[in-house]
């Protein structure tokens, strides 16, 4: 690991990626000086004031939890640049003018000390022209860091390195991006829009200019290049909605005017349709309308033919979708080919434009194949780079197929696929992948901190994942070790579908507590994203059908018991967490010994939506917990505590970062919080492993637990009374969000009794038994598993 | 009751009213309570203070920073003599008129010549709405019919705008004209002579670790909005059920403030000499189911018309407490109150709610009227309560 310290960031533009990138950094605890032009008039850091206001009403969130608000201060190039000396990382990001970006690296030049990186978030200006503008001193701590909107959520940061730019200052801050902050970094020549982008922006002109030429409709083409094809949901259009017609247009002019000599320099134009929305003032989600436009609840598109926007309905035509659904690429691409579907030759026009337009460029504007495949899944979103699909299409077909079309002048340019494509039989192999430029095939990068991801991200090509050895498994979870990590730190792997918890799960997380008691020194629960999406809603609903409600009184008991394993094993138990831990998932995390959480973890007890309460502990926890802090506060009130955990289980709160998931008492302020998830396993290692060798004891099982009883569940009823008379909740929703008061009160028992944390956990089973066999409780669950969506009953 | 005696209003005063966490956020309710006993005190030239026989004292949560019989701290924080004693009291919305009721009382039953009724309030010192910890009985829930003491005032306006069928659009108009007479009322300069004005000072951290004290002399009402427009008022949510029409725009705010009203007997007058402004008449209170226990003054006003020997019609000025539009309405349309003459300057959906210190607040508003204005015989102060009550205060002018 680097010892890079960054103690402080400045951050150049309170823009929109300015003022998250700030946000971003002050998630990762390092606090930023945000800096803009003094207002005109009124007081002097008016503008970057409104930035940071305008960070909290973002959605998603740019900020981990809005006390984080607190560590950005605001500064104004007139008055603050002093501040600068402070700050160990710079971050340009204004507006993409290259003189304005000149003036103020002049400015600010004399403010910055020797040993600071100076960066620029440029999305298409030569990185070396503005290196030039920077003092000689200055140069060797100067690149391109390029990241993509929103910073919080995608994971690309471009590197970009100038002639002058120090290697070690380049790993460096590679290092810190990566584990920091979490960033997936590609390292991207000095070429105009770098790597994502160019090939990005490419994609969606080659996209237009189909759509145009098989007359398509907008709405059309979004069915066709989302999901369907392993893209984000908000496809081609929508996506240019939401970045901005306007700056849509501003990087398409960027390019026409920086790559003259690409062939596919013609296609480089803003689209008529394109233009004239933008005159129009029509720029798209900023100002309410742009390619598609809401009226009432209704999506409107833009209707080219009809000159007027007309209700979205585009659909992917059946004989287009059984095509898509073919799990086999080779065939699927041999029969878009083979189709005269409009939609099924679109499709393969737009694979085969990308994929000419990679292939042909792959040695100017990348390092190597990997590089582009993972620009694209990151700053993009694709399930999948285009090379990768190209080879798990068959790459000589795919290769011969694109040449004959071009020989057919079916191309959008003459331009020959290079040499190499026909030389080879893929880009990616298990020994690296290939760079165009230097003829060879390129390993990952051997920086250290690559050293803490396990189970980093591949592509398809790659050496298989090492899996470790196997302790034991069953059908519901699996016990293996890495030995070349610690052999005797166990890790407890979950195999159900998203992770849901069912019978064979719990027997295996009980099983699995009693080898590692055993033979083991510590145990990480983890697995690949989500966490655990909660019960297995599936076999309660089977039961309830077959109306087996011992059975299920017994599932509940062994739930319960499943939890208070993990929480009194003899051994560490870490749960690893990252995505969504909810319901039953979330319960295992609040009965671990300790929590190593991605900052990206999404927690809650949402039992409430299916009609029931959290009975494998988490009411139980929340009672427990409500004791402990009650036990520091004058008075020794539970109730204080008890209220804000009752409205976030009757209204089914999920923590949107680890940060909230501490707020709302699912996780502790002790727990780890890291940035980068495929960090989380090699962390959950070390973390069991040192509270091993500290002499981990588990906590005993409190006999007196002082509980709200009858006046506390009182009080949580006076809520509900309210809501329920004012017609916010349903008479259900009081029933269900009555037992969960219960729950957390420890029963109708008198206010501050004494309860052991058993009748707790008796209570909490009582009551979810009692759900289970209402009605509307049953009603609930099926909807949510026919739908996947709460019913309001 | 037989009276011995005549109780008289000899000086009343308040200080501005606050918005929540407005600009006296950082004031203590016992701070403002020694104020406007140092104020009404100074009204009275040459008073011997340890004359006075009691201060009692109105406070809806008399708990924390106004718990702790904050009337006797009050007492003693002002400066009064030791031998001043001090009693607070809780009706809830009515503690202040109550307080004047009670003081009124000592005097007429020949217990005490002089005499101070005060209110005080800070709900920015709440933690929560309902008093700094919450705690309902059990027993609330196993009756339909003691449901109602769980409901939260907003809720009771929604139950009687329901019942009374008083529509939104009446609600926001009400809600408008409070703020327009409010805004003119301090334009007009008429709460100047009610108001001792409050030197706020707020400690702050200072360079080097020293406290720096910020001064800020508070004399206005905080609430009054002069922006309010009716537009703004019907895009505003319901807030207390979801097909409702209790926003907060035509709900009272809620606020910070204390007032304090000095009485005499006819010999103590005498005596110091002063002229009294008004008599003290009669007061009432009354019980109303607590789900509705908005239309309080509808039972409330004819048991202190009545105890006073007056009709409706000889009340030129009313000071009836806005705790929600709706069930200001509801009263004035069941009892036929004549709109021009309540609340001509505004009422507490502008000028703001300190709970337990309202009474005696408007008793100084009504008060700073008859001196303003002669024509004005005979004032009243009168509100709804909380879990179903009425109360009503009637002064006529000397």
């Amino acid at each position: 690991m680097s010892k890079l310290n960054i103690r402080k960031v400045a951050v150049l533009g309170a823009g929109v990626m300015g003022a998250q990138i700030a946000a971003h950094c002050a998630n990762a605890d390092v606090p930023v000086v945000l800096f803009d032009l003094p207002a005109k008039d009124g007081k002097p850091n008016a503008i970057v004031d409104k930035a940071l206001a305008a960070l909290k009403k973002l959605d998603p969130a740019p900020l981990g939890s809005k006390d984080r608000l607190a560590y950005i201060q605001a500064a104004n190039y007139g008055a603050d640049l002093e501040q600068l000396r402070d700050c160990d990382l710079i971050i340009e990001a204004i507006a993409e003018k290259m003189e304005w970006k000149l003036d103020l690296y002049q400015k600010v030049a004399p403010f910055i000390r020797e040993d600071a990186i100076f960066a620029s978030n440029t999305s298409g200006l030569s990185i070396n022209a503005l290196s030039e503008g920077m003092p000689a001193g200055l140069r060797g701590r100067f690149c391109g860091i390029h990241f993509f909107n929103p910073p919080r959520y995608m994971a690309l940061v471009e590197l970009i390195a100038t002639a002058t730019s120090e290697p070690a200052m380049l790993d460096d801050l590679e290092t810190w991006l990566t584990t920091r902050l979490g960033k997936s970094i590609v390292r991207a020549k000095d070429t105009p829009n770098f790597v994502a982008n160019r090939v990005g922006v490419f994609s969606i002109l080659a996209v237009m200019h189909h759509t145009q030429q098989m007359g398509l409709g907008f709405d059309e083409v979004d069915a066709l290049t989302g999901p369907n094809i392993g893209r984000p949901k908000s496809a081609t259009y929508r996506t240019a909605d939401v970045v901005g017609l306007d700056t849509l247009a501003h990087v398409i002019g960027t390019m026409d005017a920086t790559l003259p000599n690409d062939p596919w320099h013609g296609l480089f134009k803003a689209p008529v349709w394109l233009s004239a929305l933008i005159e129009k003032g029509a720029l798209g989600q900023k100002t309410r309308a742009g390619i598609f436009r809401k009226q009432g609840k209704q999506i409107m598109v833009l209707d080219l033919a009809q000159q007027d926007y007309r209700p979205s309905a585009g659909e992917v035509a059946p004989e287009v979708a059984a095509i898509l659904k073919n799990r086999n690429p080779a065939e699927k691409f041999a029969q878009l080919r083979a189709s005269s579907h409009p939609q099924a030759q679109f499709l393969w026009a737009i694979f085969r434009d990308v994929f000419h337009y990679c292939a042909y460029h792959l040695a100017d504007i990348a390092d190597n194949a990997r590089d582009l495949d993972f620009a694209m899944r990151w700053g993009f979103g694709w399930s999948m780079g285009p090379f990768e699909t190209w080879q798990a299409a068959g790459w000589a077909d795919i290769a011969a197929a694109i040449q004959a079309d071009i020989d057919a002048g079916k191309g959008m340019v003459d331009a020959p696929l290079p040499a190499w494509v026909f030389e080879r039989q893929g880009v990616h192999e298990a020994a690296g992948s290939f760079s165009a430029e230097a003829g060879a095939l390129k390993a990952r990068s051997s920086l250290k901190v690559y050293d803490r991801q396990l189970y980093p991200e591949q592509v398809l090509g790659e050496a298989p994942k090492d899996r470790g050895e196997t302790l034991w498994e069953n059908d519901g979870v699996r016990l293996w070790v890495r030995a070349d990590q610690d052999a005797r730190i166990g890790i407890l792997s979950f195999k159900s579908k998203m992770h849901a918890i069912g019978e064979e799960v719990l027997d295996g997380v009980i099983e699995a507590v009693a080898r590692a008691e055993r033979e083991l020194d510590g145990v990480v629960l983890w697995h690949e994203a989500p966490f655990a999406v909660g019960a297995n809603l599936q076999q309660v609903a089977q039961a309830i059908g077959a109306g087996q409600f011992e059975l299920l009184e017994k599932t509940v008991a062994k739930f319960q018991q499943a939890s208070m394993t993990l929480k009194h094993a003899q051994v560490p138990v870490v749960a690893a967490v990252q995505g969504m831990a909810l319901g039953g998932g979330c319960e295992f995390v609040m009965h671990s010994a300790h929590r190593v959480m991605a900052l990206e973890s999404y927690v809650g007890l949402v039992e409430a939506g299916v009609g029931l309460i959290p009975a494998g502990g988490g009411c139980k926890e929340f009672a427990l917990q409500a004791h402990t802090l009650a036990q520091r506060a004058a008075g020794g009130d539970v109730f204080l505590y008890i209220q804000n955990a009752f409205q976030t289980i009757a209204m089914a709160t999920v923590a949107k970062s680890a940060q909230e998931a501490v707020g709302l008492g699912f996780a502790r302020a002790s727990d780890d919080i890291l940035f980068n998830p495929s960090e989380l396993l090699y962390a959950g290692i070390r973390r069991a492993r040192a509270m091993a060798e500290a002499g981990y004891r588990p906590p005993m099982m409190n006999p007196a637990i002082k509980v709200a009883g009858r006046n506390g569940i009182a009080t949580c009823e006076m809520m509900l009374m309210n809501m329920a008379q004012g017609g916010f909740i349903s008479p259900h929703d009081y029933t269900v969000a009555k037992a969960a008061a219960t729950a957390l009160c420890g029963g109708e028992v008198e206010t501050n009794a004494k309860v052991s944390e058993q009748w707790i956990l008796d209570v909490e089973r009582a009551q979810f038994v009692a759900l289970l066999k209402n009605e509307k409780t049953q009603q609930r669950i099926v909807h949510m598993l026919e739908t996947g969506k709460p019913l309001r009953n | 009751m037989k009276q011995i005696q005549e109780a008289y209003i000899v000086a009343a005063t308040r200080t501005p009213v606050a918005k929540r966490n407005g600009m006296f956020r950082n004031v203590r309710p016992d701070d403002m309570l020694a104020h406007v006993l140092r104020g009404v005190v100074g009204k009275v030239p040459g008073l011997d203070a340890s004359e006075i026989g009691d201060v009692i004292v109105g406070c809806a949560m008399p708990e924390a920073e106004q718990g702790m019989n904050v009337a006797r701290i009050g007492v003693l924080l002002a400066g009064l003599p030791d031998t001043v004693p001090g009693l607070t009291i809780n009706r809830f919305c009515s503690s202040g008129v109550q307080a004047v009721a009670d003081a009124a009382n000592q005097i007429r039953l020949g217990q005490a010549d002089v005499m101070i009724a005060a209110g005080t309030e800070s709900m920015s010192v709440m933690p929560q709405i309902m008093g700094n910890k919450v705690s309902l009985n059990p027993a609330i829930f196993e009756k339909e019919e003691n449901y109602g003491i769980a409901f939260g005032m907003g809720l009771t306006a929604e139950k009687v705008a329901e019942q009374w069928k008083i529509s939104r659009e009446d609600q926001d108009a009400f809600a408008l004209q409070s703020n327009q007479r409010a805004c003119a009322a301090i334009a007009a300069g008429h709460f100047k002579d009610e108001i001792t004005p409050y030197t706020v000072r707020t400690h702050v951290p200072g360079e080097g670790g020293t406290v720096r004290v910020v001064e800020s002399v508070c004399d206005t009402d905080e609430g009054p909005r002069a922006d309010a427009a009716i537009e703004k008022l019907a895009k505003l949510r319901p807030v207390f059920a979801a097909r409702g029409s209790v926003t907060a725009g035509n709900s009272s705010q809620m606020s910070d403030g204390a007032g304090a009203v000095l009485l005499m007997s006819e010999a103590a007058v005498k005596r110091y000499g002063v002229t009294p402004i008004a008599r003290f008449v009669s007061f009432s209170v009354a019980g109303v189911p607590p789900h509705i226990m908005g239309i309080g003054p509808i039972e409330a006003i004819p048991r202190a018309l009545k105890a006073g020997g007056l009709t409706q019609s000889q009340l030129d000025w009313i000071e009836l407490n806005e705790a929600f539009a709706a069930q200001s309405l509801a009263v004035m349309r069941q009892l036929e109150l004549d709109p021009a003459r309540v609340n001509p300057l505004g009422g507490a959906i502008a000028l703001g709610h300190p709970l337990g210190a309202t009474g005696a607040i408007r008793t100084a508003t009504v008060m700073s009227a008859m001196q303003r204005d002669a024509s004005i015989k005979y004032g009243m102060v009168t509100m709804c309560i909380g879990t179903g009550m009425g109360a009503a205060g009637i002064f006529e002018r000397v």
